[in-house]
């Protein structure tokens, strides 16, 4: 008959709390167990790729700040996808909303003047930034909050739309959005007063305050207050929310419009960080695209965003890095983030259950 | 413990003296994280008879059963079946002794038909046998225990009390000797329990053995040769002799302390009227579902409606709630419309609702007792939760709420205590004091400490001057407690009586809608 021995999935009455952080900890190391075997059958050393990763993204001040550059605007997306995820609202859009904050941002920047002080300038991009973000997802949100139509498809399919949108401002000859003084494609800067300065020498803004502030305050804002109360309880059984009286349609239509504008700021950071104008380029980052899998990784967790997203950006930057200065190719720092995806949501089988081996005893 | 035991067996072995046992537990064991699920139990059952295991939700009922049938291992303790002592890993085992169990939760396969789910995990299936002998060969089975059931309809088109059946002919197929029926008439309808109850004497007719599971009463008063009480997984009661058993006697053992079993009524005189339904009427995607309901109630009265399920009970308590706008017809509260006004403005003319769906809809599962508490009551733009938890720990040590605090997760409560912080939270106001309450099935589903508990609850706040509206389908409830009922039959009210002096034959007639004029 075989083995006496039988594994056994129990559900678990409660996960334990020290679960929820070994979890997503256990999934990134298993992550980088799965890679080390690609590695060493590619013939490469994975001790050497990780360590000049390592180097690269948190082992030398270099590293970290543009770990944390990264991570400014991955937090924005992260906590998009998250804020709406817990309510059970899939806004996978936060890619197409971050292109409309860019697009935004730098209409802000460029055509709100000169006269402005910093002080103001800086915040009137970022609000700008954010609410052309909220804009872009504005009939997605209405639709779903209305007619229940899925905002899966509709966010995505927008996404589409908003990457034709940045190549069209920046492509068009004469486009408003175009730098009119080059001869190739390159977006026109803002003014002056729309744009900080990094820290130092570093490729780090001082835009990752108010990503980490962001991210705490929606956290708080969950947490304590009656809208946040009213989240958790539509998010938990919206009969409940019926019998209460909490309008579902309406905190539907806010939670999608508030998740768009953090997504759209997202885009607004990079506008008044390291961009200063619409770049192209941005539509190959997929910056909105990994704040889903950071949202996954945190366990829509808001503040854990935090941890999650710099934890992500070390990845991308330490591979990014792998491939300039050894000839690692680049996609294994892109394995490495799938495989953390695909181990978190794995882990969660370990969170619900409790695995058992059984004996079972003398075969019959 | 015994004192209850007739030691007269008159079970259907007249034949000289008691028959052996066929199956016996000995000193069982069982023990799961933080719960002795059993504590020395010991339990036997001899050839056709009925021995009934009785507890509330939680005493360890189903996991002797379990025990019994090879599903778990006790932690000590043993079986003996036949005078032999038997080991029993896993079900199967258990099965090839003769010994099936037909679970609470049944377990199907929705797609196959009836023979096939018979069949199913049978090793010793014959592969040349035809669809159409199988199918001859199960309904011969069924019908010899006067199991009326077509083998080759698809067991996902059956009613729950057909798939039962389908259950026990499995077992029965599978040559059991001994049938396990975990509480067997929970999922079933009056008349359907009737038929399984007929089937049950079919089968210890037949020489076979049951262990009956059950936490009502009255059935069990009515089926069992012998009852075992089990309380907290002890054997708390043992009584033998069909008959014998006494419904007080058997809920003193099963909760531990005297039950209040008699009617309740008003005490005090009525007052002034406190909700006012005139000409109410409502049509849901075009089909009528309330028609021309009219009626009051008043300071300290308690109006029970009673009907079959699905003649308009729910939709009736919604629209008093103020969760439905009616199509026609007024609403109102204390003196003040309240028609089509949404559920906040009804409660701040003090209504106060305790829906049938406890977990989903009265109570948020994730959330804490405390912020549950909070669901019906004002809250300011920041959630104050530090002033309200004092008043949590008040209302869960005066309802009795078995929980571990206010943070204590609404999912992790029994049914009993889910309901006891539904009526904490209601009773005791929110935006305004209350003044009406209407309340729906309140006591399905929970044990006899619980319903007496939240039958008391009920009558407390009625003395105190509320008025309230009783919705349930338990027709022993509604005529044990209201002060006037009314039946609902296809959303019209077609009968009123006292609640004194009603008949519970004229009431059953009305629900059955074999009354005057009724069209
Ligand atoms: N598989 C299990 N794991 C942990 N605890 C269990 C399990 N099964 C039952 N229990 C616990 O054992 C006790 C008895 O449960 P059970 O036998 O199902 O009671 P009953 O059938 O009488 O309602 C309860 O406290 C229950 O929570
Ligand atoms: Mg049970």
């Amino acid at each position: 008959m075989g083995i006496p021995v039988r594994i056994t999935f129990e559900q678990r009455g409660d996960a334990p709390r020290r679960l929820s952080l070994l979890v997503p900890m256990g999934s990134v190391v298993a992550a980088l167990v799965f890679g080390a075997v690609f590695l060493l059958a590619t013939g490469y050393s994975p001790l050497d790729t990780y360590s000049n990763m390592l180097s690269g993204s948190f082992a030398t001040s270099r590293g970290v700040t543009d770990t944390l550059a990264l991570a400014t605007v991955l937090i924005c997306t992260g906590v998009a996808a998250a804020f709406a995820f817990q309510m059970n609202v899939y806004n996978i859009g936060g890619e197409g909303q971050l292109y409309l904050g860019l697009i935004g941002a730098a209409w802000a920047g460029i055509s709100l003047g000169e006269h402005l002080p910093s002080l103001v300038m800086v915040p009137l991009v970022l609000a700008v930034g954010a609410l052309s973000g909220a804009a872009w997802i504005f009939v997605p949100a209405w639709v779903r909050s209305r007619l229940g139509t899925s905002e899966i498809v509709s966010t995505l399919l927008l996404t589409y739309v908003g990457a034709s949108l940045v190549e069209y401002v920046i492509y068009t000859p004469g486009s408003y959005f175009r730098n009119p003084n080059t001869p190739f494609p390159q977006g026109r800067l803002v003014a002056a007063s729309a744009k900080l300065d990094p820290f130092g020498d570093s490729r780090l803004y001082p835009t990752i305050i108010v990503s980490v502030v962001v991210a705490v305050a929606l956290a708080w804002v969950v947490r304590r207050t009656e809208y946040g109360y009213r989240i958790k309880v539509i998010a938990d059984s919206p009969k409940a929310a019926q019998y209460a009286g909490i309008s579902a349609r309406r905190t539907t239509m806010s939670v999608m419009l508030v998740s768009g504008a953090l997504a759209g700021l997202g885009g607004a950071l990079l506008v008044v960080g390291p961009y200063g104008k619409i770049e192209p380029s941005i539509v190959n980052l997929g910056y909105g695209y990994a704040g889903i899998v950071i949202a996954a990784l945190a366990r829509n967790n808001l503040a854990a965003i935090v941890v999650s997203a710099v934890l992500f950006s070390g990845l991308r930057v330490g591979g990014e890095k792998l491939q300039i200065t050894t000839d690692t190719p680049i996609h294994i720092g892109v394995m490495l983030q799938g495989a953390i995806l695909l181990f978190a949501l794995g882990g969660e089988a370990f969170r619900r259950y409790r695995i058992r081996i059984v004996r079972t005893g003398v075969a019959t | 413990m015994t004192d209850a035991s007739h030691e007269v067996a008159r079970g259907p072995h007249h034949s000289g003296g008691v028959a052996p046992s066929a199956l016996s537990a000995h000193r069982i064991v069982k023990r799961f994280p933080g719960v002795l699920a059993n504590d020395e139990v010991d339990f036997d059952v001899r050839a056709g008879e009925v021995h009934t295991l009785l507890g509330e939700n939680g005493a360890g009922k189903s996991t002797l059963a379990a025990i019994l049938c090879g599903l778990y291992q006790p932690d000590s303790g043993h079986l003996v079946r036949n005078g032999v002592a038997l080991h029993l890993p896993t079900p199967r085992a258990g099965l090839q002794h003769g010994i099936a169990m037909v679970h609470q939760h049944f377990r199907l396969v929705e797609r196959f038909t009836v023979s096939e789910n018979v069949v199913l995990g049978s090793r010793d299936l014959d592969f040349r046998l035809k669809r159409g002998q199988i199918d001859e060969r199960v309904a011969a089975v069924a019908e010899s225990y006067g199991l009326p059931i077509d083998p080759t309809a698809t067991v996902g088109d059956l009613s729950v009390g057909q798939r039962q059946r389908v259950e026990i002919v499995k077992a029965l197929y599978q040559g059991a000797e001994i049938l396990l029926l975990d509480e067997p008439t929970a999922v079933l309808v009056p008349d359907e329990v009737e038929k399984l109850f007929e089937n049950v004497h079919a089968m210890t007719r037949a020489g076979k053995s049951i262990v009956f599971i059950s936490h009502k009463l009255g059935e069990v008063v009515a089926i069992s040769d012998r009852v075992t009480v089990l309380r907290n997984g002890r054997v708390t009661g043992h009584v033998s002799g069909k008959g014998a058993a006494d419904a007080r006697e058997l809920a003193r053992l099963m909760v531990g302390r005297d039950i209040e079993m008699r009617p309740q009524r008003a005490t005090h005189p009525i007052g002034h009227e406190v909700l006012q339904i005139r000409n109410l009427s409502l049509a849901l995607g075009g089909v009528g579902v309330l028609s021309d309901v009219s009626f009051n109630i008043h300071e300290g009265e308690m109006v029970g409606i009673a009907g079959v399920a699905g003649n308009g009970q729910r939709e009736l308590a919604d629209t008093i709630a103020g969760l439905v706008t009616p199509t026609g017809g007024s609403i109102a509260i204390a003196g003040t419309m309240c028609t089509g006004r949404g559920p906040i403005h009804s409660r701040e003319l003090g209504l106060a609702y305790v829906p049938e769906d406890r977990l989903g809809t009265g109570l948020v599962p994730s959330m804490s007792i405390l912020d549950n508490l909070l669901l019906t009551r004002e809250r300011s733009v920041l959630v104050d939760r530090t002033s309200l938890r004092p008043e949590a720990a008040r209302l869960i040590d005066q309802f009795e709420i078995k929980a571990n605090g206010p943070d204590h997760p609404a999912r992790k409560l029994s049914g009993g205590n889910a309901q006891k912080v539904l009526l904490a939270r209601e009773l005791s106001g929110g935006r305004t004091t209350t003044k009406l309450l209407v309340v729906c099935s309140p006591t399905r589903g929970l044990d006899v400490g619980a319903i007496e508990t939240v039958r008391r609850l009920l009558n407390d706040a009625r003395s105190a001057g509320q008025a309230i509206l009783l919705v349930s389908e338990d027709l022993d409830e509604v005529m044990s407690l209201a002060d006037r009922i009314l039946v609902l039959y296809r959303g019209r009210i077609v009968h009123e009586t006292p609640g004194e002096t009603a008949s519970l034959a004229a009431v059953g007639a009305a629900m059955a809608g074999v009354l005057q004029g009724v069209a």
